[in-house]
């Protein structure tokens, strides 16, 4: 009954002027921010703190994560159009957006996307808001341990990313492993990989990374390889979707956005993880993988659709226990305790107007956001028909102001262009990116949740296998990668046979 | 328009004194080579946004203009990295620029300490010491441990039974604050198992029962205390603090246990100021300190007050880090290369 009363009084606020006018504003400003390469959801709330300065909580919050959704909204625009992911939850889009969009598809990748990432928001939200009380109780069953294990079950996609090789694959995801262990070493404070450059202390920032081998690496490909191809492509194609397109999108958006509202729940795993995951698993059970990577339509709905269920899952550790489950929600908690708002198991019975509002203004966002974008997108997908040289120059403007964002250190702007140059010869080689990346995500994680699991367990390695999530995790990694290897020997046999 | 007042202010004043030769008013009058800023001032906050040195940077600022002490504005920059030591390269890099401040914690003598910066306390000039701050140690609310004394007990028994974890990076301070208090009370300073997560996952691996105390600061516990998710055993402050929930936290010296740890926070500035820089700011900052606004900003964040001047900070900096480094020699991580 207290809930009901909650709940009304939510509706009352999200659904007033005000709160309809901030939804709006915020998720508008996080889908423009969203939009620019190299600027993700961080910046976008960091932008707007200063404003909330002296609002009403409720409605403080409510902007906040209208903008916090929008940009992961607005984020697939850059991955799709310029193959420069602006935040790391849009990296999976990219594998198979830009290829679509390479086609003259633009528009039709665009629309994908915002309807996706529409439906993985909206079936989240009735997800948190019929089950954010009982899942705070989920959200801390996960510990070092567990998060091991589900870094190795995301590290068995090296495989399915690659389209070649697998040894390169393997050689790039090796890369991305070394990578990430640059830095101070958070178990034990020391430097490793320095060379004394207080520069790298900090280590790597996944956007150097991302930019760096996705973004310029691109340009370095358009600049050597041109064609006097001086006009921009003008094709964006149709928007419509067919309805075997609709057809085939309805699988992987169901799916994901359940898989993705829980792996969202989990503080630390977020939005990045779930559209990985989200990419992997139905790239996993398609019939036509080979397909996955040229622009198929289920590759960049599973992630869209996946990283927008997360952003809503996120909310449920910060609501319900005051945990922030993301370099994301640390800053929207830190804006919150400005406003004298402490989230924490409390919350839902000291202000339920503010946590049911904020659940509702989110369901009324997620509409917004796809009558905004879909009109829009013939308009944002003419970006690729601005001139060639200009276009390049624009993204790489972009990019090096996002990187320069992160710690005012013309240092990263040198780290960038170092990943651009690796970027490019990658390619040239024929290295796929993917693994690097995913490897430097995952990675980082891996080794730490491994070495506090072995602190914790006293260097003992049973503590993987006698606890119950992380030993079928481990399984299900151990089933992702035997069961190729079965099928193509048994593949190899039986041609042998019939030879 | 300043500069030419300043320096018309300057010829003036300098012509009166040697008028009048050795006034009374000397001492009380601007002759004692007085200064001013001629630009905005830039406040660094060596970390991301949200975290304390941010709240603390961003409420003076607010602070400062709200009760109108600083005619020119102050702007908070962020400069996050290395745990604090990007933002002090970076002040290091302005010496003599007395436009460029930071705010500081524990942290500027620890992380030189054990050898992740090569920049520390000596390298930059004290302005003002002007909140303190205290550690927390949390339990499960189901755990064993009644008090600090009974978990020492255990912890000297069986150190690989107990997990303890904090934010910051070993040798820093969640994990000093903590040695400190148990090595005064007899546990081996070495033995303690202290797991670090700088992903936001302490309070959920205290609460799922994969670390067994949360080392942190006092505010960060209030809400789950108030749950009845977990208890404070212990805080590292003199007396009690007050405030709701904060009241009912017993201190370790109470139990007992002849230690305390204060997570002091204060403002420096660049290398190489004149005393007429540190003593605008000094004054300055004295003002804040006993302003409305921020008597305010301290009851909200739960802090205390502990105003220092210049030379008292000076001296306390000196006397800590002779302390820490003693303390980070007794655990194995004081590192000076």
């Amino acid at each position: 009954m207290g809930n009901f009363d909650g709940i009304l009084s939510g509706l009352q606020l999200a659904l007033s002027i005000e709160g309809i006018l901030f939804v709006l504003l915020g998720v508008m400003a996080g889908t423009f921010i969203g939009m620019m390469p190299g600027l993700g959801p961080i910046s976008a709330i960091a932008i707007m703190i200063p404003l909330t300065y002296s609002m009403d909580p409720t409605i403080a919050l409510v902007l906040m994560a209208g903008v916090y959704y929008g940009a992961v909204f607005g984020g697939s625009t850059s991955s799709i159009l310029l193959n420069a992911p602006g935040i790391a939850g849009t990296v999976a889009t990219s594998f198979d957006g830009y290829p679509m969009a390479q086609k003259g598809q633009a528009g039709k990748a665009l629309a994908i996307a915002a309807i996706a990432s529409f439906t993985g928001g909206t079936v989240s939200v009735v997800l948190l808001m019929l089950f954010a009380p009982l899942l705070s109780s989920v959200a801390i069953v996960f510990g070092p341990p567990e998060y091991f294990a589900l870094m190795i079950l995301g590290l068995t996609a090296i495989s399915s990313l690659s389209d070649g090789s697998t040894v390169k694959a393997l050689i790039a995801a090796v890369v991305g492993i070394m990578a990430v262990t640059i830095g101070i070493d958070s178990q034990t404070g020391t430097a490793r990989f320095t060379f004394n450059n207080p520069n790298l202390l900090e280590g790597i920032d996944f956007l150097v990374v991302a930019l760096g081998l996705f973004a310029l690496a691109e340009i370095c490909n358009l600049i050597i390889n041109r064609k006097d191809k001086i006009k921009g492509n003008e094709n964006i194609g149709s928007l419509k979707l067919s309805k075997s397109d609709y057809k085939e999108m309805a699988g992987p958006m169901t799916r994901q956005s359940f898989l993705g509202f829980i792996l969202g729940v989990l503080p630390g795993a977020g939005a990045t993880i779930a559209s990985f995951i989200g990419y992997i698993t139905e790239k996993k059970i398609a019939k036509n993988p080979e397909e996955w990577g040229k622009g198929a339509v289920k590759g960049i709905a599973a992630p869209e659709t996946a990283n927008n269920a997360a952003t809503s899952g996120a909310f449920v550790p910060l609501l319900s226990l005051g945990i922030p489950g993301s370099g994301t929600t640390a800053v929207l908690l830190g804006a919150l305790l400005v406003l004298d708002v402490q989230p924490g198991p409390l919350l839902i019975t000291d202000r339920p107007e503010l946590f049911w509002g904020v659940i509702i203004s989110m369901y009324v966002g997620n509409i917004f956001l796809l009558v905004l974008n879909l009109p829009l997108i013939p308009y944002i997908a003419k970006v690729l028909a601005i001139p060639r040289p200009l276009l390049i120059s624009l993204v790489i403007m972009f990019s090096m102001i996002g990187v320069y964002s992160i710690s005012f250190n013309t240092f990263d702007l040198y780290m960038l262009l170092a990943f651009g140059v690796l970027g490019y010869f990658m390619r040239l080689f024929s290295f796929p990116a993917a693994p690097l990346i995913l490897a430097f995500i995952l990675g980082g994680m891996m080794e730490n949740s491994f070495r506090q699991s072995m602190t914790i367990a006293n260097n003992d390695l049973s503590i993987f296998f006698t606890r119950p999530i992380a030993v079928s995790l481990l399984g299900v990694a151990l089933l992702a990668f035997v069961v190729p290897l079965w099928q193509a020997v048994r593949s190899r046999r039986k041609s042998k046979m019939s030879s | 328009m300043k500069y030419i007042k300043l320096a018309a202010f300057g010829l003036i004043s300098a012509v009166t004194l040697s008028a009048c030769g050795s006034g009374s008013e000397e001492s009380s009058g601007e002759g004692g080579g007085d200064w001013e800023p001629e630009q905005s001032i830039e406040m660094v906050a060596p970390s991301g946004a949200g975290g304390g040195w941010d709240t603390t940077a961003r409420m003076a600022a607010e602070g400062f203009e709200t009760e109108g002490i600083l005619d020119e504005g102050m702007g908070v920059v962020n400069k996050e990295g290395g745990g604090g030591s990007v933002g002090w390269s970076y002040i290091q890099g302005k010496s003599g620029n007395p436009h460029h401040l930071f705010v500081a914690s524990p942290p500027l003598l620890l992380i030189p300490l054990n050898g992740q910066s090569d920049v520390g306390y000596e390298d930059f000039t004290p302005l003002a010491n002007m909140i303190s701050d205290y550690g927390a140690f949390a339990v499960r609310d189901d755990a064993e441990w009644e008090d600090l004394n009974e978990l020492f007990e255990d912890m000297k028994d069986d150190p690989e039974g107990i997990t303890v974890i904090g934010e910051s990076s070993p040798g820093s301070m969640d994990h000093m604050q903590f040695v400190k208090i148990a090595a005064a009370a007899g546990v081996d300073p070495k033995s303690v198992k202290y797991v670090s997560a700088q992903d936001g996952s302490t309070m959920t691996n205290l609460l799922n029962g994969n670390a067994d105390v949360y080392s942190t600061g006092v505010t960060e516990t209030i809400e789950q205390v108030r749950a009845g998710e977990i208890r404070v055993l212990g805080i590292t402050a003199e007396e009690r603090m007050s405030g709701d929930v904060i009241e009912d936290f017993p201190t370790a010296v109470e139990q007992g246990i002849d230690a305390t740890f204060v997570n002091w926070r204060g403002f420096f500035g660049p290398p190489d100021m004149t005393e007429a820089q540190v003593a605008f700011y000094e004054e300055k900052f004295q003002e804040l300190n006993d302003s409305e606004f921020w008597a305010d900003t301290r009851e909200k964040y739960g802090w205390e007050e502990a105003y220092m001047n210049s030379e008292e900070y000076s001296d306390f900096l000196e006397e800590e880090s002779a302390s820490m480094q003693e303390l980070l020699d007794d655990v194995g991580l004081y590192n000076q290369e």
